[in-house]
C-alpha cells in the first residue's frame, strides 16, 4: 500500500463524526476512570507480578504447553497443538465436518481471526455466530473492529438501528437500551440451538490446564454453558505457570481496559465441565472439550527475537489504544489491522497477520510514550515501533526520505542550505516572523499551524560576539544548540547562556557539533544516526566541560542514545557514555545547580505548562521547571488539561502526517484556551514551535509561548 | 466458619451495588420468606431453583411456593428458556468487589446464573471473604481447583453501542444477592 492510501485512510477515518465523537470522548474520560479503578491497587507492582509471571511463561513456553496439555486432558479435555495457522484451521474443519456441526456460537476469540475461522467455515456452509454485541454488529456491518475491547465505536445508534432492522426484518429505533434487548432475542436463539462454542482464552494455566475467559455481557458464558461441544483457540503467548499466577493479570485487565475493577463474569474452565445433553429428558454428561494452542512460526519469531520478547508479556487490556493521540483521532481501522489495533496492535500484527500493513501503520505512531506509562505488561511499545521502523528503513530505503537525512547528517551541506532557506523564504514570510502558508504539496504542512521563519544569522556566528560577564566562574557548561537553537531561535540560545552566567557558570558552543540525530533515528535510519551521534561526540568534546546543556529535550534524550550506538569496550563508547552522563536539559541543570530562587519583576503574569513528551516521559522531568516557575515574583502558575498530552509535533511527524498532527494540536489550543494564560511555557523549541504555530493560526498570538529559559530571563531582569 | 460482620456486609453492598446489583440480608429462617418477598416484589411469577442442603433446611421452595410463585426444580435447562426468575447459591464472595462465586460444576445452577432475566444469588455470609487476593489465595488453596469457577459480579452489561454503559445483555438484566447469616 502506499502512503498516498494510508493517508485516504486517515481522512476517511477523520471525517467519520462518530468515531472522532465516541473515541474522543473515551479516550477523554478513559484517564480518570482508570485511575478511580486503581483505588487501593498498586498498578506499578501489578505490573511487575505480570512481567515476572508472563516472563516466566514466556521462557519456560515448551513446558507450559506440556504440562497444561498433561493437566487439561487429564481433565477430559482434547488438546491439539498447532504449528500453523493453517493446520489449525484444517484441524477444526476436521472437527466441525465428523461431528456434523451445523451452528457455530463465538464469544472473542482475536486469534481466530488470524486463522479466518468465519469466513472459512461460512463457506463450508456452517452457521457461525459472533456473539460479543460489538463483534456482532461489525460482522453485519462487514467490517473489522475498530478497538480491541470496544470493536464498533466508530458507529452511531442510528447505524446500528439500521445494521438490526435489515437484520431483523423488523423496524429497529435507534435507542440503545432497544438495540441491546435485540441483540439479547436474535442471540438467546442461537446460544440455545448452537451445536457447539468457540472461546477465546485471556489466561491459560500450565499447573492446573484452567482457561480463564473474561467478559461483560455475559456471551461468554453462554458459549460455555449451553452448547454440547465447546471449543478454546488461543496462542502460546496466553499461558502463566499457576493458577495463583493469573490473579495479577485480572487485577489490572479491567481496571486498564475500561476503567471498571472487575467485569461483570470471569469464568474458569478446568477441563470438560457438565453439559445438559437433552433438555426434555434432563440427561447430563461431560461436554466434548477441544482446547487449540496455536503455536506457529509468527509467535516462535517473537520468542526469538530479544528485540520483541516482550510481547509475550502483553496481556490485550487496550490501554496503549485507550492513551494514544493519533488513535484517539483515527481508530483502529486504520492504526491497525484486521485483526489487531493501536500499537501493541502494530507490533501483532507485524508477526502474526501482516508485515506490510505493519510497516505501513508503525508510521502512525508520535513516539510520545504515554503507552508506556499504562501498559499492563510493562511492555516498551514505541521502542520496538521504532526497532520496526529502523527494520522497514533499511529493508524499504525512501529515497527522498534517505537524500534529506543524508543531508542533515552532513554538516555542511545542511547548515548551508539552512543559510540558503533563511535567504529564500522571503516570499512566503511576508514579512513576518512566521510562514502561514506554503504553496502547493507543502500546504498541509501549514495547515492550522504557522511555520517560524528562519533566523538571518545563525546562532554559531552570533555566539563569538556575546560578552559573559561571570566573575569567579564555578564551572563551564557546553551548549548544544540543535538546529532550532542555531537556526531559527537564535533568541533562546542566548537566554539560556545569559541563565547559566547569573549562577556562575560560563558558556562554551563547541563549533563541531551537528544535528543531534534525533530526526534520523525517528524515521528508522540508525546509520544517519550514529553518524550524528559520531560527529557531536568528536565535536562536542564532553572530556573539557563540567556539562553539556540542551535546550530541547529531544536532542537531550538523542545524545543520551549515543551509547546504544557503539559497541561497549570500544574508545567511542567510553565517550558516548561521557557526554551522554554529562548532557542534561536546562531546566533539570538550572535546577540542580542552585538556580530555583525567589527572584523576578513581580509583574503580574499568568502562566500555564505544557510538557514535552521526551522532557516528561523520557527524561522523566516534571517538577524542577514548575518549582523554577513558581517561584519567579510575578506568575501565577496554572495547570491545564492534559499538560502532559503530546502537541502533536513529534518531530518530522507533523510533516509526515500533518493531518493527525493538525487535529492533535486542535485539542492542545483549546486545553490553552481553558485556562486562558497569558503565557504557555514549554522547555521544548519543536513544542513552542507547533503551539505558537497553532496560536497564530487562529489568531490568538495575545498568548505567548515561551521557553522556561527565555521566561526566567526576562522576569529576573537578565536581558 | 465465622459470621459475617456488619463491616464487610456494608463493603459487599456498597461494592455490589457499584455494579448495579442489589443485595439483602436475612438469617437462615428467613430465607424462604426473604426470596419470597424479593421476588414477588421483582413482579416474578415464576422461577427456577436448583436445590441444595441449605435450601432444603429453610425450607425455600415451600415459602416461595406459598407466596404463589411457580417453581421448577428439575429440567432446568429447558425451563430457564421460558421461566422469568432464577435462583442459585453460590459457593463463595468476595466483599471488595461485589462478586459471588460459583466454585463447582453444576450444570443446572451454571444454566440458570447465566440464562435467567432476573437472577438471585444466595451466598452464605461466613463465605465472603475480604478481598480478591483471599479468594485466589483460597481456590489456590483447594486439593484440586473445580471443573468449573466462576466470578459473578453484577447483572450482565455492554458498553458497545457509543461507549453508553447500558445493563442487561445476553446474561441476567438484574442481580440480587442474598446474604445469609451463619447460624
Amino acid at each position: 500500500m502506499s502512503s498516498e492510501e494510508l493517508k485516504q485512510e486517515i481522512r476517511a477515518a477523520l471525517d467519520n463524526a462518530t468515531l472522532s465523537r465516541t473515541l474522543g470522548t473515551f479516550c477523554k474520560t478513559y484517564p480518570a476512570k482508570r485511575e478511580k479503578a486503581y483505588v487501593g491497587v498498586d498498578f506499578k507492582a501489578t505490573q511487575e507480578k505480570i512481567k515476572e509471571v508472563k516472563s516466566y511463561a514466556a521462557d519456560h513456553v515448551d513446558e507450559m504447553i506440556e504440562k497444561f496439555t498433561k493437566n487439561c486432558t487429564a481433565r477430559g479435555g482434547k488438546v491439539f497443538v498447532a504449528h500453523s495457522t493453517d493446520e489449525a484451521m484444517e484441524y477444526i474443519r476436521g472437527i466441525v465436518k465428523d461431528n456434523n456441526i451445523k451452528s457455530i456460537v463465538k464469544s472473542k476469540s482475536m486469534c481466530s481471526e488470524e486463522l479466518h475461522f468465519n469466513k472459512v467455515l461460512s463457506d463450508d456452509g456452517v452457521l457461525v455466530q459472533e456473539t460479543d454485541l460489538g463483534e456482532f454488529i461489525i460482522a453485519l456491518e462487514g467490517n473489522t473492529p475498530v478497538h480491541m475491547v470496544m470493536p464498533a465505536l466508530h458507529l452511531n445508534k442510528e447505524e446500528v438501528a439500521e445494521l438490526f432492522t435489515d437484520y431483523t426484518k423488523v423496524e429497529n429505533a435507534p435507542i440503545i437500551s432497544e438495540e441491546v434487548k435485540t441483540a439479547r432475542k436474535v442471540m438467546r436463539d442461537r446460544f440455545i440451538h448452537a451445536d457447539m462454542g468457540v472461546s477465546g482464552a485471556n489466561v491459560a494455566v500450565a499447573e492446573t490446564g484452567t482457561l480463564f475467559t473474561m467478559t461483560n455481557e455475559g456471551n461468554g458464558r453462554m458459549v460455555g454453558t449451553l452448547p454440547k461441544r465447546h471449543m478454546y483457540i488461543f496462542g502460546i503467548e496466553k499461558f502463566v505457570n499457576s493458577f495463583s499466577d493469573a490473579r495479577w493479570i485480572f487485577k489490572a485487565l479491567p481496571r486498564n481496559g475500561t476503567g471498571q475493577r472487575i467485569t461483570a463474569y470471569i469464568s474458569m474452565y478446568t477441563g470438560a465441565t457438565q453439559v445438559v445433553t437433552d433438555k426434555d429428558a434432563d440427561t447430563k454428561a461431560a461436554k466434548d472439550f477441544d482446547v487449540i494452542i496455536l503455536d506457529d512460526p509468527g509467535r516462535r519469531a517473537i520468542l526469538a527475537d530479544p528485540d520483541f520478547r516482550e510481547i509475550f508479556n502483553c496481556i490485550r487490556c487496550g490501554a496503549c489504544l485507550d492513551v494514544c493521540p493519533a488513535f484517539a483521532l483515527v481508530g483502529g481501522h486504520v492504526f491497525g489491522s484486521k485483526v489487531y489495533t493501536g500499537g501493541i496492535g502494530t507490533l501483532l500484527t507485524h508477526f502474526l497477520v501482516s508485515e506490510e500493513r505493519a510497516n505501513d501503520i508503525q508510521n502512525i505512531c508520535l513516539q510520545c510514550g504515554r503507552c508506556n506509562e499504562v501498559c499492563g505488561g510493562g511492555l516498551h511499545i514505541p521502542q520496538m515501533i521504532m526497532k520496526l521502523r529502523e527494520k522497514d528503513a533499511k529493508e524499504h530505503p525512501d529515497h527522498i526520505k534517505k537524500f534529506a537525512l543524508d543531508a542533515v547528517s552532513d554538516r555542511k551541506l545542511f547548515h548551508s542550505m539552512l543559510r540558503i532557506a533563511a535567504a529564500a523564504q522571503g516570499p512566503f514570510t511576508k514579512g513576518t516572523p512566521m510562514i502561514r502558508h506554503l504553496p502547493m504539496f507543502l500546504s498541509g504542512l501549514t495547515e492550522g499551524r504557522s511555520f517560524p521563519s528562519i533566523a538571518e544569522v545563525p546562532f554559531r556566528d552570533i555566539f563569538p560576539t556575546i560578552q559573559q560577564k561571570v566573575e569567579n566562574p564555578k564551572g563551564t557548561i557546553a551548549l548544544f544548540t540543535g538546529c532550532l537553537l542555531d537556526f531559527v531561535y537564535t533568541d533562546l540560545a542566548r537566554d539560556v547562556i545569559l541563565d547559566l552566567n547569573s549562577i556562575g557558570y560560563v558558556v562554551d558552543m563547541p563549533m563541531g557539533q551537528a544535528c543531534c540525530g534525533c530526526p534520523a533515528a525517528n524515521m528508522g535510519d540508525v546509520e544517519n544516526a550514529a553518524k550524528e551521534a559520531e560527529i557531536n561526540i568528536e565535536g562536542m568534546n564532553a572530556e573539557k566541560y563540567d556539562y553539556v546543556v540542551s535546550a530541547c529535550p529531544s536532542c537531550t534524550h538523542q545524545i543520551r542514545q549515543y551509547p546504544t550506538y557503539f559497541e561497549e569496550g570500544t574508545d567511542m563508547r567510553k565517550r558516548a557514555d561521557e557526554i551522554a552522563n554529562k548532557t542534561f536539559d536546562f531546566c533539570k541543570l538550572f535546577y540542580d545547580l542552585g538556580g530555583c530562587v525567589d527572584a523576578g519583576d513581580d509583574k503580574p503574569v499568568k502562566v500555564t505548562y505544557h510538557d514535552s513528551c521526551h522532557l516528561c516521559r523520557s527524561l522523566r522531568v516534571t517538577e524542577e521547571q514548575r518549582e523554577l516557575l513558581k517561584h519567579t515574583n510575578g506568575v501565577e502558575f496554572v495547570e491545564m488539561h492534559d499538560h502532559d498530552q503530546c502537541c502533536g509535533f513529534g518531530g518530522s511527524y507533523s510533516v509526515l502526517y500533518p493531518e493527525i498532527s493538525a487535529p492533535i494540536l486542535e485539542n492542545k489550543i483549546n486545553n490553552i484556551k481553558d485556562v486562558a494564560p497569558d503565557v504557555v511555557a514549554v522547555d521544548c523549541p519543536g513544542c513552542m514551535m507547533q503551539i505558537r504555530g497553532g496560536l497564530d493560526a487562529r489568531d490568538m498570538d495575545n498568548i505567548q509561548v515561551k521557553h522556561t529559559a527565555t521566561i526566567i530571563a526576562e522576569k529576573r531582569g537578565l536581558k | 466458619m465465622n459470621k459475617i460482620t456488619d463491616e464487610l456486609y456494608e463493603s459487599f453492598k456498597k461494592n455490589l451495588e457499584s455494579v448495579d446489583g442489589s443485595c439483602v440480608r436475612t438469617s437462615k429462617a428467613d430465607l424462604g420468606k426473604t426470596l419470597a418477598d424479593v421476588l414477588t416484589k421483582a413482579g416474578i411469577k415464576d422461577t427456577t431453583i436448583v436445590e441444595t442442603p441449605l435450601f432444603k433446611e429453610a425450607g425455600v421452595v415451600d415459602a416461595l411456593k406459598a407466596a404463589g410463585i411457580t417453581v421448577y426444580t428439575d429440567h432446568i435447562r429447558l425451563h430457564a428458556e421460558t421461566v422469568k426468575g432464577g435462583i442459585t447459591e453460590n459457593q463463595y464472595g468476595i466483599a471488595e468487589l461485589g462478586t459471588m462465586v460459583q466454585g463447582r460444576d453444576n450444570i443446572d445452577e451454571r444454566v440458570v446464573a447465566t440464562m435467567a432475566e432476573r437472577y438471585f444469588g444466595v451466598v452464605k455470609g461466613s463465605t465472603i471473604v475480604p478481598t480478591y487476593d483471599d479468594m485466589f489465595d483460597l481456590l489456590s488453596g483447594l486439593p484440586q481447583i473445580p471443573d468449573f469457577v466462576g466470578f459473578i459480579s453484577g447483572p450482565s452489561r455492554t458498553a458497545d453501542i457509543e461507549c453508553v454503559s447500558t445493563v442487561g445483555v445476553h446474561g441476567p438484566l438484574t442481580l440480587t444477592a442474598i446474604v445469609v447469616d451463619d447460624e
